[in-house]
């Protein structure tokens, strides 16, 4: 696991020359705001870590590392957690960094109106000892806050008020949706929003720079042929994603890369644990299946999730036993096994269940959401038709997809998962815990699933600070998960990025491309 | 006269509210706006509360009423996506649409006659014949893939035109042209050509047909009896008669070149409102919808009144027609 930590940062930055450059990169997705406190989504924290930076950030390899924060620590018990704030950091705009920024993007960040909220639940109070010491008290004691917090960025409490920007807001927008003002390694010269934004290097940042580039522009391209021309033909620098099927292709190609890693998200089938019945086909009203761990289960071993692997990712993604992905911190080694692929165990334990004769239901996919998510919903379909159980398809766009889930309309379904905190615990949380909205726990718990220990054990997971105990627990609910086949996870999907040959850049797990690591020769 | 067009006009009204009405009902099958504007750790709450300060818990009629009652008043909202004004972003992507469309319809128009005629006088010759043949392929193979190969041959391949955008642009006041730089000119090259080549190819059919229709009438045939050059037979007799029905269909083509960008837009991730229109419909970001389907039909509704108002006052039978009713 470690050697694939080191694998995936693959920056060459020794021996660089010199030389300035400009660099221009795409994208499928325009981060839709600059405020980055107003909407908690993977392509607005991506591009706003190149702007802003919080206490802490992540390194290459994901571990947490200091940034605007330079030491932390607990503080009694574990009653909170002390960070000491680095000295002579200053915004863009020339104003500098103390405290009480701090405790500024903390209220604005945990305010109502922010969608990074969720971020900072275990919180009761933060407190600013002195000009560069910041005191967060937690209800319980917290071992994973510091690195919780490495995507909450640090804003400007003079310039925000100064712009009248101060409650996040994303339904109407205010100055912050358009103009930034971080401490981070580049900042914004120019915002069009769904057109191009262009970023230069900060000359008062702190931290040294490693990179090369004078001026960087980004451009939203939607339509993935149109992203891989303008790669070709040298009209950008690096495309993400490259689609799957054109991997190839680029690789015989001189002139560019192709990067791939393994992204953080887990892609898995999951079914509904408390309807009474089946709700499609002609099935429909029959006793629900699905309710039975032994049909879970042979649904488990009838998919073969290698196939799946070798033909529709191309050989690009790899298997998964759990609901993270190995590189995430909470990892079970001890369920590191997947259920093996075996159609006849399959079918036995259809019988079992009482089964034999198979049955029909509905599975629901989404068809823009992940990588060729409906060409693997088709291979389950026939996968499972050869245990004799028939699903019916129905694949949709994700703006529909979600509403549909909300509403219980399914009897399996596939959804993909990647744990914001880059630690086990995350999914518990989110699709596993008995949902309870007072609690914000399950919200993604379609199926509502229930099982005592494990809503037992997750509040212990959450304040435990002893590493060996936490993780003794994390793999009890792993084995339980894994017992239960509550889900049937299948691969870890894959990170596929472009670039042109003269570019050196990092590829981290959770799909954020930073531009303080990109050398261009 | 005078009623004939408060009728149209009353008429191009209500045709406009059906349009909103009809996009409004549909707008609820394209999906939930909610989940793009939240983050994955949002919980039930968020999303209620979302839901009521954006007012899309109300009735699809309340909800239509408030945009007319904004609509009327200039206002259409302020974008799901962007958090900014539609107006303000609609009249920044206007100038990349409104350029594109005048470049293809120029370059279809004028092509498409010079073509035309051509292959209409010489129509036996070889020329003619791998003219007609090429034309087919302008008709029938879709945009998006003219816009890969264009982008394949003369991007990839031979590297001398951007493979997508607009190039550098320069603000004339509000807006925004392309005209005025080297790469924004080159940038409009193949998206000009892939948009405009479909009405191109149909100009130069059209009036190829109607010439060799009208090569064939007394007239012509007496003028060459009277000696005339083949040029002011071809150019001042024939050409002349063919042009009525060419301006015709051209009129109404040139709506169809704006609304219809979306395709080429999307190819060459052109900035206009087409693209604008297609990345609101995968984020579902109904203000932004709404208001461009509104202008759409305005610019259809608009274009059609114009044609009628025109036949009036070429037609006097339409002119006795209105008395006798």
């Amino acid at each position: 696991m470690i050697l694939r930590n080191s694998a995936i940062a693959l920056a060459v930055l020794a021996a660089t020359s010199a030389q300035a450059a400009e660099f221009k990169w795409a994208s499928t997705t325009d981060p839709q705001t600059m405020d980055p406190h107003a909407v908690n989504s993977a392509p607005v924290l991506g591009f706003l870590n190149n702007v802003y930076e919080g206490l802490v950030r992540r390194d290459k390899d994901m571990s947490v590392e200091p940034a605007l924060a330079v030491s932390w620590e607990t503080i009694g018990d574990g009653e909170g957690w002390r960070f000491k704030l680095r000295e002579g950091v200053t915004f863009h705009d020339g104003s500098g960094f103390d405290a009480q920024d701090v405790l500024f993007s903390y209220q604005r960040a945990s305010g109502e109106a922010a969608d990074t909220r969720s971020w900072f639940a275990p919180i009761s109070e933060v407190t600013v000892v002195d000009d560069y010491t910041v005191d967060f008290m937690t209800t319980a004691p917290n071992p994973l806050f510091p690195s919780s917090i490495a995507n909450w960025m640090i804003m400007d409490q003079g310039w925000t008020e100064a712009n009248d920007a101060v409650v996040p807001d994303k339904e109407t927008g205010n100055y912050a949706t358009l103009n930034a003002n971080g401490t981070g390694a580049f900042k914004v010269t120019a915002r069009e929003p769904g057109l191009r934004t262009v970023l230069e290097p900060f000359e008062g940042w702190w931290d040294q720079a490693e990179h090369n580039i004078t001026s960087a522009e980004f451009t939203p391209i939607q339509n993935p042929a149109t992203a891989v021309a303008a790669l070709l033909s040298g009209d950008v620098d690096m495309i993400n994603p490259v689609p799957i099927q054109d991997v190839a292709r680029l690789q015989q190609s001189g002139d560019v890369e192709v990067i791939q890693g393994i992204e953080a998200r887990v892609i898995m089938l999951g079914f509904d644990h408390q309807a009474e019945v089946l709700k499609y086909t002609d099935d429909a009203g029959k006793p629900n299946p699905f309710r039975d761990p032994r049909v879970r289960k042979a649904v488990a071993q009838a998919v073969n999730v290698d196939a799946i692997l070798a033909t529709i990712m191309r050989g690009n993604a790899e298997a998964a036993s759990q609901l993270v992905s190995p590189a995430m911190s909470g990892y079970s080694q001890a369920n590191a096994d997947r259920p093996a692929f075996d159609v006849e165990a399959a079918k036995a334990l259809l019988a079992e269940a009482g089964h034999a004769d198979g049955f029909s239901f509905g599975l629901k996919c989404p068809n823009d959401r992940y990588l060729n998510d409906e060409a693997v919903c088709q291979a389950v379909v026939s996968m499972l038709a050869q245990i004799g159980i028939t699903a019916e398809l129905d694949a949709m766009p994700v703006r529909n997809y979600w509403p549909e889930l909300r509403e219980d309309k399914y009897d399996m379904y596939l959804l993909g998962w990647s744990p914001g905190t880059f630690d086990a615990e995350h999914p518990v949380r989110f699709l596993v815990a008995t949902p309870n909205e007072e609690k914000k726990l399950g919200s993604w718990n379609f199926g509502g699933f229930s099982n005592a220990r494990v809503d037992e054990l997750l509040p212990v997971i959450q304040s435990e600070l002893d590493a060996g105990n936490r993780q003794a627990m994390l793999d009890e609910v792993a084995q339980i998960i894994q017992d239960e086949q509550v889900y049937v996870p299948m691969y870890v999907q894959p990170l596929v990025w472009g670039t042109r040959s003269t570019v050196d850049l990092t590829q981290r797990p959770d799909n954020f491309f930073l531009l303080r690591w990109v050398t261009v020769n | 006269m005078f009623a004939y067009i408060v009728r149209r006009m009353f008429q191009s009204v209500i045709v406009l509210l059906v349009v909103g009405l009809v996009a409004f009902s549909m707008f609820r099958f394209v999906g939930d706006p909610i989940d793009n504007m939240l983050g994955q750790e949002r919980t039930q709450a968020d999303i209620d509360r979302l839901r009521t300060e954006l007012g899309l818990d109300q009735p699809f009629p309340v909800q239509y009423f408030k945009f007319l009652k904004g609509a009327v008043q200039g206002d259409f909202g302020v974008s799901y996506r962007q958090g900014r004004p539609v107006s303000t972003i609609l009249i920044e992507r206007a100038p990349a649409t409104l350029e594109l469309a005048f470049v293809s319809g120029f370059l279809a128009i004028t092509m498409g006659i010079a073509l035309g005629v051509f292959t209409a006088i010489r129509r036996q010759g070889v020329a003619a014949n791998v003219i007609m043949t090429v034309s087919l392929l302008g008709v029938s193979l879709p945009t998006f893939l003219i816009g890969i190969l264009l982008i394949y041959v003369f991007s990839i391949e031979l590297g001398v035109l951007p493979s997508f955008g607009r190039g550098e642009t320069v603000m004339i006041g509000s807006w925004s042209t392309g005209f005025l730089t080297t790469s924004g000119l080159k940038a409009l090259i193949l998206p000009a050509i892939t948009l405009g080549l479909y009405q191109m190819t149909l100009i130069m059919r059209l009036v190829r047909s109607e010439m060799l229709e009208v090569m064939r009438a007394d007239y012509v045939r007496f003028a060459r009896a009277r000696g005339l050059s083949d040029r002011v037979i071809n150019f001042r007799h024939a050409l002349k008669n063919t042009l009525v029905p060419v301006i015709t269909i051209t009129g109404l083509q040139l709506g169809s070149i704006i609304a219809f960008a979306i395709i080429t837009e999307t190819v060459f991730q052109w900035p206009g409102v087409g693209l604008l229109f297609i990345n609101a419909i995968q984020f579902v970001d109904i203000p932004v919808m709404a208001a461009y389907l509104m202008l759409i039909s305005v610019m259809f509704v608009s274009i059609n009144l114009i044609v009628d108002l025109l036949y009036y006052a070429i037609d006097p039978r339409l002119r006795v027609d209105a008395r006798a009713t």
